[in-house]
């Protein structure tokens, strides 16, 4: 549990995520109000990896539902296991002479038949799909439904009871109502709009491209082993790039992923070669790249540090303080 | 603190942000957990349960800014500057409590001047805020709508306010003052305040007019704005509109290809199968564990699109293009065709490359066709059935667009008759309203009988439910 606003932002801090104060408000508030977040913004600036670290954070097991069109309820919450129950008809098949011998119509065998019924529709024979463990989980949960806009509208529909009240019901079950509410983060890239009835239960957070300020925070802590002039420019440089008109602006995954790069190259300065040759880390689309590259005299002219003396050179990278594949 | 937060609701539900009642519940909620000292945290609180929209949040901080506190930063800013101007080696703490040693002497008390001059003199500025907000609810403030009434409101409100009053009384004081037989340099000191102090009045009520004005009417123009992108005539977008409109194509686009995915799938999946769920089930001895169904077929149309690109119908060609090309995967083939007199097809252009680039070069001809001339759809028609009858079988739809204005050439409506025969559907947008067809140098009446469907289509809402009747036809 978190006390205050400020013990979120400390507290994902230690694990290394760095977060201004909306973020901190809206998990705080979250957790609080019990209500799920809605999470929009452009790809790689840490929506998904703010879920993973609030479970973390909170000793909660992690469930996520990574959503695609053609999701439906049977893959999500939950399936009634067909094969199984068919075997087990065929294995029982022996009882059911004995349960029915004695019946001497056919309405009779029925309803003995019938009395038998909920054998076949019970907990037994459902497979759980992630909404419905997280509602069935004996221990605290956080609910992870990424990539929410690529589902289909429908998937939304049934989302809403999960995300209302925090139940499911199964027509032949009855509902199950949680045992321990999940803290549910959904997140989306907004490539489609979410319907008015799920954004209404739901906290929205806009995550947007990070300040500089806070830019150079999170790559002091990701990247601990990187000069302090490097990032510096890095982050400075990252700023003008974002103004380019481009297909599609790095974001702070890129950044990271450029900063490491930088440092298995043992660069210590941004020269103008070591960019050109890295440049397609950050930029991912040709036109980009080759954008970039025209502007890049004027993107490193426009840098401070030049009378900077030589910084001595970086240490290699260590594989063990940086979390691999993990982004922020 | 609760109606303020109705009303500041209010003004977001005006200016557009759909806001919910449950939403406000939520916000009440959120506001008792937090404490309210924290202005970041109260408006962070605010936005994540009120808002719910990426794109609508710089509006809201817009008008949050209007709305909470904004004010009281200008005010405070204002007499600041006022007390600043004291010369140096003067402090204001220093100089109202020998003012007020002094009133003692004489009998007097600072409680004796009105409630405006001492929150100016003392510098209570939440009381003065509040002063000055009902003054302008006196003077009617709601009721502002342009800016050349930011002057009479303010001076409405400085009336109510009292504003003149309290400078004589402040005056009156230091006259005692000096006959009391305070120093030169202070009674100097004090009279450049008490200027200052009434200078910071008048500006600050001047600021809170027109920040009223602003909140009122920002409200308005935004909404304005958004609503006439999908409703505005095409005839008259300007060249930022257009590209914004883009996006809202886009997103049009976005929105049919979710619903074609729902219809696609319940198409799909038909009845069970029962002569593939036999056969696959015999090696469980026919006991059918694996269930087969059938899939249900439906053909997607193929389309035939001909644009007239001569500038009045530039627009709804464009959009168009971007519409059917971006919902490519909904129809088996598109072919599309411009034409001004000549007729020359495009659909090369759009093979490869960015959407929008081709279609920026399709309307500027594409190298097939000369776009400097008048329009002819007569010709263009007897162009396409010459060379191109043979691209339209009866699964094609023909979309022609244009505003069927011949320049009083021959219609040859013969060829759209025989285009007609071929084809499943011809279906004509026209920009124009039916109303103005066949007057003047128009003549959709003569091609009308020959089309399945010919409408008005003059801005994004008529163009996208066609689309979206299209995809069904």
């Amino acid at each position: 549990m978190f006390e205050s606003v400020k013990s979120v932002e400390e507290r994902l801090g230690d694990l290394r995520y760095i977060c201004d104060e909306n973020i901190a408000t809206v998990v705080f508030l979250a957790q609080r109000l019990e209500k799920p977040v809605l999470i929009e913004g452009p790809a790689g600036v840490g929506k998904t990896e703010l879920a993973k670290v609030v479970a973390e954070a909170t000793t909660r097991q992690l469930i996520r539902l990574q959503c695609y069109e053609g999701l439906d309820e049977a893959k999500a919450l939950y399936e009634w296991e067909y094969s199984k129950q068919l075997l087990y008809t065929q294995i029982l098949k022996e009882r059911f002479t004995e349960v029915m011998g004695g019946a001497k119509t056919i309405r009779e065998a029925a309803e003995l038949v019938g009395k038998e019924d909920s054998v076949f529709f019970s907990e037994n024979f459902i497979v759980a799909r992630p909404l419905l463990n997280a509602i069935t989980s004996e221990v605290p949960t956080v609910l992870l439904i990424d990539e929410v806009d690529k589902g289909d509208p429908e998937f939304e529909a049934f989302l809403l009871e999960v995300l209302s009240d925090f139940q499911v019901t199964v027509p032949e079950l009855g509902t199950i109502a949680a045992k321990q509410k999940p803290m549910v983060f959904l997140t989306s890239n907004n490539t489609r709009e979410m319907s008015d009835a799920l954004k209404r239960r739901c906290l929205h957070l806009y995550i947007d491209y990070p300040s500089e300020e806070l830019e150079y925070r999170i790559l002091t802590a990701k990247v601990p082993e990187a000069e302090t002039s490097l990032v510096e420019d890095l982050v400075a440089m990252m700023q003008r790039i974002r103004a380019l008109d481009l297909k599609k602006t790095p974001s702070i995954s890129e950044t990271l992923d450029w900063a490491r790069a930088l440092l298995a190259l043992n660069a210590t300065e941004l020269e103008a070669d070591v960019v050109k040759q890295t440049l397609n880390v950050i930029l991912k689309y040709e036109g980009d790249v080759r954008k970039a590259q025209g502007e890049l005299d004027k993107l490193l002219a426009k840098k401070g540090g030049e009378a900077r003396a030589a910084a001595p050179a970086a240490e290699p990278p260590s594989a063990g303080t940086v979390k691999k594949g993990a982004l922020h | 603190m609760q109606k303020r937060i109705l009303e500041f609701t209010n003004i977001l539900r005006k200016s557009g942000i759909r806001v919910s009642t449950s939403e406000t519940i939520d916000a009440f909620s959120a506001l008792d957990l937090l404490s309210l000292d924290d202005r970041e945290i109260f408006r962070d609180a605010l936005c994540t349960t009120l808002v719910k929209r990426g794109e609508e949040v710089p509006t809201f901080r817009e008008l949050f800014d209007l709305f909470w506190s904004g004010f009281y930063d200008s005010l405070r800013d204002s007499f600041n500057q006022a007390a600043g101007g004291l010369p140096e080696g003067m402090d204001l703490e220093e100089l109202l409590k020998q003012i007020a040693e002094m009133l003692q002497n004489m009998e007097g008390e600072i409680g004796d001047l009105s409630e405006l001059a001492r929150a100016m003199l003392t510098g209570d500025l939440s009381a003065l805020e509040q002063m000055i907000r009902e003054a302008a609810e006196q003077a009617g403030i709601e009721r502002i709508e342009n800016f050349l009434q930011v002057g009479f409101f303010s001076r409405r409100t400085l009336e109510g306010l009292g504003a003149e009053g309290a400078g004589e009384e402040l005056r009156d004081l230091m006259q005692q003052l000096q006959d009391a037989g305070m120093s030169p340099e202070q009674i100097e000191a004090l009279r450049g305040l008490i200027d200052g102090l009434m200078e910071a009045v008048r500006k600050s009520v001047r600021n809170f007019t027109e920040r009223e004005l602003q909140k009122q009417n920002h409200d308005y123009m935004e909404k304005f704005r958004r609503e006439t992108l999908l409703e505005k005539s095409f005839y008259h977008l300007t060249e930022e509109e257009v590209k914004k409109m883009r996006e809202v194509v886009e997103r049009l686009a976005q929105k049919i290809k979710n619903i074609l995915t729902i219809r696609r799938k319940r198409m799909k999946r038909g009845k069970l199968d029962l002569h593939q769920t036999l056969r696959r089930n015999m090696s469980h001895g026919g006991i059918p564990f694996e269930l087969v169904w059938k899939h249900r077929k439906k053909d997607r149309p193929k389309l035939v699109i001909l644009c007239d690109v001569s500038s009045s119908v530039a627009n709804v060609s464009r959009f168009m293009l971007q519409f059917c090309y971006t919902l490519q995967e909904a129809f088996t083939k598109i072919r599309a065709f411009i034409f001004v007199a000549e007729l020359g097809e495009v659909t090369h252009l759009f093979q490869d490359g960015d959407i929008n680039v081709s279609i920026e070069q399709a309307l500027e001809g594409g190298d097939v066709i000369n776009v400097y001339t008048r329009s002819n759809f007569g010709y263009a028609f007897n162009h396409f059935w010459q060379n191109f009858l043979s691209a339209i079988d009866n699964k094609t739809t023909v979309i022609v667009l244009g505003d069927a204005r011949n320049n009083y050439n021959d219609p040859k409506a013969w060829c759209l008759r025989d285009i007609q025969t071929k084809a499943k559907n011809v279906v004509w947008l026209n920009p124009e309203s039916p109303s103005a067809w066949g007057f003047g140098d128009s003549v959709m009446d003569k091609y009308a009988p020959y089309t399945d469907v010919a409408e008005e289509c003059r801005n994004l809402r008529q163009l996208s439910s066609m689309i979206d009747r299209l995809v069904v036809l």
